[in-house]
């Protein structure tokens, strides 16, 4: 329960945010601190200074383009997503946000900080694969954007480098999408996870398999279809307590068959 | 067949007074603290000056401590001291230990001295001005370790080559003993058919109570007393291990205790961490605190035990009847024996379970590995042993394709042979299994079975209903203890109540229990408005446990199903005593009245022909403590009375192993309804009845939650909750995010049913109760099998089933099957 | 530009009354109330986040306390368990969990309180499937749960 020594801003604006991140070199975000707050509980990760992101209304807006696509700030909580009438346009979004753990924390818990932590358990970065989202990164340098298949580097890691954050997620228009999981309970720790989305060609995003999400794109969401696909992409994922690797090979096919169906079936 | 008998205890009129309290759901008198934060907690209670305490720990499961160098953290501002494995061993004796050699022969302290035997243990104590200071200077505390290799199998424990955890014991291998009643050899000869099981095994776990252990200890130097803060539910144990160590008087360790948050057991053996308290506050001469974190506690305390049986075989008859068993038991104790080896005998309270069995026999062996030492959990080595014998029927049932049902009836112990003397000298005291679960049935829904599995498949899911039995035997004649170790001069129980009348006529109760949660407040003023004839509101039970009320004896504590026995018993014999002084003194005042013509009722004492002639009991309060002159010399009335019960035991016959360990018998019948995914092994518990027998309930209310809560916990434990470890000793479910415990959205549809068979021993009727709830992990686990029948017909030989084991099981039911064998005799 | 601290005054109102205290910015929100403020209502029952004994309103929104900083609550208004009965009465949640026995060591019950009167303020009549959610981040060693639903339930209807 007891952190190591810290320091901490609260920026008014991401400018500044910006700024004091790049003047120290173990400065890290603060989002909602569902995750962060519990690795310096147990003092796996020890930033000098945190950043609280929290202050900032610019990282938490969700808006409908005419074209349909979302945009969602990086500071935007699970319940903030939920609740959103905008980000019903995918309506997957909300869907899955309202799965994630309990009450407390999807009222902390955003959209950022669960793609920056990219815990390989966690729902949103296969969801936000599969969908085609685009992760918004700025620094005092400038702002670029990366895709999220790309974005996802490995466990705790992602393309969000030092001295940057990242903004916002732009999500094309969609509806055809799937999310399916074996968690530990219900709506708990995904032992392994699928989403699907079936907007033009089908893209199945496997989590739990590997650090990152594994993007596999089955020639149709045909039951045989989306097995091969799955087969083909030599997963080797890790054995733990909750589950073997050659059981979560298992599930990930499962579950890649399931998400491409609710995918396919949802009108 | 044995030719001792245990003499069954004396038959105990079940009195019925004007139960006005008892058997009522009476509001408890703890809620309204409980419900506005208004509790206090171990962690609750602060001192001017405190330091707080952290435990540095091992990282390793086994490994030599080459050298400990704690300078540095010693320097930093704000760190009061610390105490290190070197500094305990010259300032305390090893901890008493119950076992024969080789178990004997352990050197267990407060902190690890020379070696590390499990990652978590503790290796120094840091004391520091504020938690995260103390944890800082930990950082800078310099251990150095050599590593050696773990022993995280119990099963290869003895093998050679594997290193020895314990020099001082020559082996891994801790206990052992063979228990063997009634006539095997016969049995097998009539026997049909012989049902081999090569393996079954139970995992481990604990209840892990939402509050972790925790203490505040003050050192009077001037009495030399310590006053112990604490939330350990057993301080009569902790004192009888801890005295000796610390070289005391019992007296001088003052055990004070309000809201405990829960316990189950696994709040037992904390002693060395209060003994590691006790020697801080001393040395650095002022209040020391230490909370224990979750991660603390799953790394460290009271893990379940966990227990291996080998090479079972069953004598039955072709139509179910059970004949006998013979097993081998090895049980894992982690490393260090704590409570243990008591386990080795806690089992044989219930040796045959609900059922008949005449001829057993059962090879104990407990060995230490690299894992967290064991300790008591809800349901203690029973419940162990309890998931054997359902496990038993339920294979010999499908083995032999008998309904699990008949099977069950078949066997039972029937209601008409209570009181019931098992093959060990056990006397179960009442009880009507068949009756139990037959209500359990039709809760859930038996008979129309086929047509849900049928349902289920239409769904592609498999359904399985399954049944499980326990006994939760409650109030210990800790003569038991023998059988581990002659030597031992422990035997029977007792518990201590004390109940006043003060000045101004308030009642007031003290209880030698220490309660997490079982509402002792209110039952015992239920006991005692019902004997004085007032009103439960004007009954102060004293909330929580201080071994300076003088309401404490060598057993006091809540532990091991006993409250309602022993616990209420003790409250009902001052009560009694306190009721009988009134009487007298109002014969007295009330003008020479004989006392039996006077009558307790309305808060007064009074002429029975004659209500209006009353005297209150703000009067009789008055009177003896602050206007007694004048009263006749030789009226022996204190109004403040102070009783011990005594269960009724016999010391055990310890060459035969044989009898009466436990003095009552509540039962638990629990049927679960599972569904499984066969895709991909993933199920769901979607309906769930449970039906107890308790004996008479005081508080049915309670008592029903008793039976919820320990329901719940089992169903956690049989889907998702174990301390597995890697091969290197790790334990892979250090915390609530890997060690899954059921969340509101996990729970079953629950319906409960309940019969009442008073016990015949003791003063209320009441049996022990709170333990039962192994019940769940053995119908969920032959639910799951009865799901799989006609799908591979794996046979279910773990107690803990998470998702990947039951699609490996569906997936090589073979696997399964091999462990299995029935051969004609 | 912002002040970068390892330790900052802090402001907070906690049921209703407000204080103010130099906190180091490592300290949790938790420990704040408990340790600083003497408020021991709210309780730790894990240290990953899982249990939810420490779940306090913040700023009209449920929280778990040991996942926020003292320092970040700076200037919120902060509710917790002793906040919820006024002059030792009651409310009718609080009442409803001893009617129906659900509680039993009430270690988890402030937590346990503080979720389900977060989920009446906004859905006074909740489902029982509706209750369950708002309850999944409170976890209950004694009671199997079953009992809150049922009090939650009570007061709902
Ligand atoms: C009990 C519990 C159960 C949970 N179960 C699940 C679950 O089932 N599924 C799931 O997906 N998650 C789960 N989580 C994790 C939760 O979703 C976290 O909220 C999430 O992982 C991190 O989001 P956060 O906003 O809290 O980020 P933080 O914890 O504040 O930050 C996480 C990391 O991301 C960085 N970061 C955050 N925002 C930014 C940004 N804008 N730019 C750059 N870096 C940033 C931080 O520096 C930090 O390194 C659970 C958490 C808890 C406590
Ligand atoms: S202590 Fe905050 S969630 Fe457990
Ligand atoms: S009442 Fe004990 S944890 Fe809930």
């Amino acid at each position: 329960m007891l952190l190591r020594e810290v320091e901490y801003a609260r920026p008014a604006s991401v400018a500044e945010a910006l700024a004091i991140l790049k003047q120290h070199d173990g400065a890290r975000a603060l989002a909602g601190g569902q995750t962060l707050i519990n690795v310096m509980k147990a003092r796996v990760a020890s930033p000098d200074v945190l950043v609280d992101l929290n202050g900032l209304d610019d990282l938490k807006g969700i808006e409908l383009g005419s074209d349909g696509t979302l945009t969602i700030g990086a500071m935007a909580t699970y319940t903030d997503i939920a609740g959103s009438a905008e980000a019903r346009a995918r309506p997957i979004l909300g869907e899955v946000c309202l799965t994630i753990a309990d009450v407390q924390v999807r009222n902390r818990g955003t959209i950022g900080g669960n793609v920056c932590s990219n815990d390989p358990t966690n729902h949103l970065p296969p969801l936000l694969c599969a969908v085609g989202a685009e992760m918004t990164i700025a620094s005092e340098d400038g702002e670029r954007t990366v895709a999220a298949a790309e974005f996802f580097l490995g466990v705790y890691l992602t393309a969000v480098g030092p001295g940057e954050l990242l903004t916002k997620l732009t999500i094309p228009a969609g509806k055809h999408d799937g999310f399916a999981a074996v968690t530990l309970g219900a709506d708990g720790t995904c032992i392994a996870n699928a989403a699907a989305s079936l907007n033009g060609s089908l893209r199945v995003a496997l989590g739990c398999v590997d650090a990152v999400p594994i993007v596999v794109q089955p020639a149709s969401a045909a039951e045989d279809a989306v097995r091969e696909a799955v087969r083909g992409a030599g997963l080797m994922p890790p054995s733990d307590v909750h589950a073997s690797s050659e059981y979560r090979i298992h599930l990930a096919e499962v579950l890649a068959v399931r998400a491409a169906r609710q995918a396919a079936e949802r009108s | 067949m044995s030719d001792s008998t245990t003499i069954a205890p004396d038959r105990v009129e079940v009195q019925a007074p004007q139960k006005q309290w008892q058997g009522q759901s009476v509001p408890r008198k703890e809620d309204k603290r409980l419900t506005q934060g208004q509790g206090v907690f171990v962690d609750d209670i602060k001192r001017h000056g405190m330091g707080y305490i952290h435990f540095v720990r091992s990282p390793y499961a086994h490994a030599h401590i080459t050298s400990i160098d704690v300078s540095k953290a010693e320097e930093i501002k704000g760190v009061y001291g610390t105490l290190t494995g070197e500094e305990v061993a010259s300032l305390t004796d090893p901890f008493f230990q119950l076992a024969t050699p080789p178990g004997a022969h352990l050197k267990d302290y407060a902190l690890a001295l020379g070696k590390v035997r499990y990652v978590g243990e503790a290796v120094v104590a840091v004391v520091a001005e504020t938690r995260e200071l103390a944890r800082d200077a930990s950082e800078l505390v310099e251990v150095e370790y050599e590593p050696l290799a773990a022993v995280v199998d119990a099963r290869n424990a003895q093998d050679d080559g594997v290193p020895v955890l314990h020099d001082d014991a020559g082996s891994n291998m801790m206990w052992e003993s063979v228990y063997e009643w009634g006539d095997l050899d016969a049995a097998f000869a009539e026997a049909d058919r012989i049902v081999k099981i090569k393996e079954l095994h139970f995992h481990r776990f604990n209840s892990t109570p939402l509050e972790c252990d925790g203490a505040l200890v003050e050192f009077n130097r001037g009495t030399g007393q310590w006053t112990i803060h604490t939330n350990n539910q057993f301080p009569g144990f902790a004192q009888i291990m801890m005295g000796p160590a610390l070289h005391c008087g019992l007296d001088k360790l003052r055990f004070v205790t309000q809201d405990i948050g829960g316990g189950f057991g696994n709040k037992i053996t904390s002693h060395p961490q209060l003994v590691a308290c006790c020697l801080l506050a001393r040395k650095l001469n002022r209040p020391v605190q230490w909370t224990e974190w979750r991660t603390d506690f799953h790394l460290s305390m009271s893990h379940g035990n966990e227990r291996w049986f080998q090479d079972t075989e069953v004598a039955v008859k072709n139509d179910g009847t059970l004949l006998g068993f013979r097993t081998k038991a090895l049980d894992d104790a982690g490393a260090w024996l704590r409570y243990e080896p008591l386990g080795g005998v806690i089992w044989a309270q219930v040796t045959p379970g609900v059922y008949k069995w005449r001829n057993i026999r059962l090879e104990f062996t407990q060995v230490a590995t690299n894992k967290a030492p064991c300790s008591p959990n809800r349901g203690y080595s029973r419940m162990q042993h309890l998931w054997f014998t359902e496990r038993v029927i339920d294979i010999v049932a499908h083995e032999l394709e008998l309904d699990p049902v008949e099977v069950r009836k078949r066997n039972y112990i029937k209601t008409e042979d209570m009181p019931y003397e098992t093959p060990n000298g056990c006397i179960y005291d009442s009880g009507d299994y068949s009756r139990m679960l037959d209500i359990a049935l039709e809760l859930i829904g038996w008979k129309d079975a086929a047509a849900r599995k049928k349902e289920a498949a239409s769904r592609g899911k498999l359904l399985g209903i399954g049944i499980g039995s326990t006994l939760d035997s409650g109030t210990n004649n800790f003569g038991q203890s023998r059988m581990i170790n002659p030597e031992l001069q422990f035997s029977g129980n007792n518990e201590v109540a004390t109940v006043k009348l003060d000045v101004f006529g308030e009642i007031v109760v003290t209880l030698g229990t220490t309660p997490q949660g079982q509402g002792h407040e209110t039952t015992a003023a239920q006991v005692v408005a019902d004997i004085l004839g007032c009103s439960m509101d004007d009954v102060y039970v004293r909330a929580g446990h201080d071994s300076y009320w003088n309401s404490h004896a060598g057993f006091s504590g809540t532990y091991a199903s006993q409250f309602a026995v022993t616990g209420l018993s003790a409250v009902k014999g001052a009560t009694d005593m306190l009721a009988e002084q009134i009487k007298r003194l109002g014969s007295v005042i009330l003008g020479g009245v004989p006392v039996d013509a006077l009558e307790l009722a309305d808060g007064t004492v009074r002429i029975k022909d004659n209500p209006e002639a009353a005297l209150p009991f703000m009067a009789c309060g008055a009177i003896i403590n602050a206007n007694n002159a004048g009263l006749p010399e030789d009226l022996d009335v204190t109004l403040n009375c102070r009783y011990v019960y005594r269960p009724p035991f016999e010391v055990p016959d310890v060459e035969k192993k044989f009898g009466n360990l436990t003095l009552t018998y509540a039962a638990q019948i629990h049927a679960a309804v599972v569904e499984i995914d066969p895709e991909t092994g993933h199920y769901e518990i979607v309906d769930y009845a449970a039906v107890d027998d308790c004996g008479i309930r005081i508080h049915p209310q309670i008592v029903e939650g008793q039976v919820m809560g320990a329901t719940a916990q089992a169903l956690g434990a049989v889907v998702h909750e174990a301390f597995e470890y890697d091969e290197d000793g790790n334990l892979l479910t250090p915390n609530f995010y890997d060690y899954h415990v059921p969340h509101a959205l996990d729970m079953p549809p629950l319906q409960t049913g309940y019969i009442e068979s008073p016990s015949p021993f003791t003063p209320l009727g009441t049996k022990g109760m709170g333990e039962g709830g192994g019940a769940g992990i053995h119908s969920v686990c032959a639910a799951v099998q009865d799901a799989m029948r006609g799908h591979g017909d794996a046979i279910v030989y773990d107690s803990w089933n998470p998702y990947k084991r039951v699609w490996e099981m569906l997936q090589h039911p073979e696997k399964t099957r091999a462990l299995v064998e029935v051969v004609d005799a | 530009m912002s002040a970068i601290a390892s330790s900052k005054a802090v402001t907070v109102t906690v049921n209703g009354v407000e204080y103010e205290r130099e906190v180091e910015a490592r300290k949790l929100l938790i420990h704040f109330v408990r340790d600083d403020l003497d408020l021991t209502g709210s309780h730790i029952g894990c240290d990953t986040g899982n249990c939810g004994a420490c779940s306090m309103i913040v700023d009209g929104q449920l929280v778990k306390s040991c996942m926020l900083l003292a320092v970040q609550a700076d200037g919120a208004s902060i509710e917790t368990v002793e906040g919820l009965a006024e002059d030792g009465e009651l409310t009718a949640l609080q009442q409803s969990f001893s009617d129906h026995h659900a509680l039993q060591c009430g270690y988890c019950t402030p937590g346990m309180l503080m979720s389900a009167t977060a989920l009446l303020r906004t859905n006074p009549n909740p489902t029982d499937e509706q209750i369950k959610k708002a309850l999944q981040g409170n976890i209950c060693r004694c009671t199997g749960y079953w009992n809150i639903f049922e009090a939650v339930k009570a007061v709902g209807s």
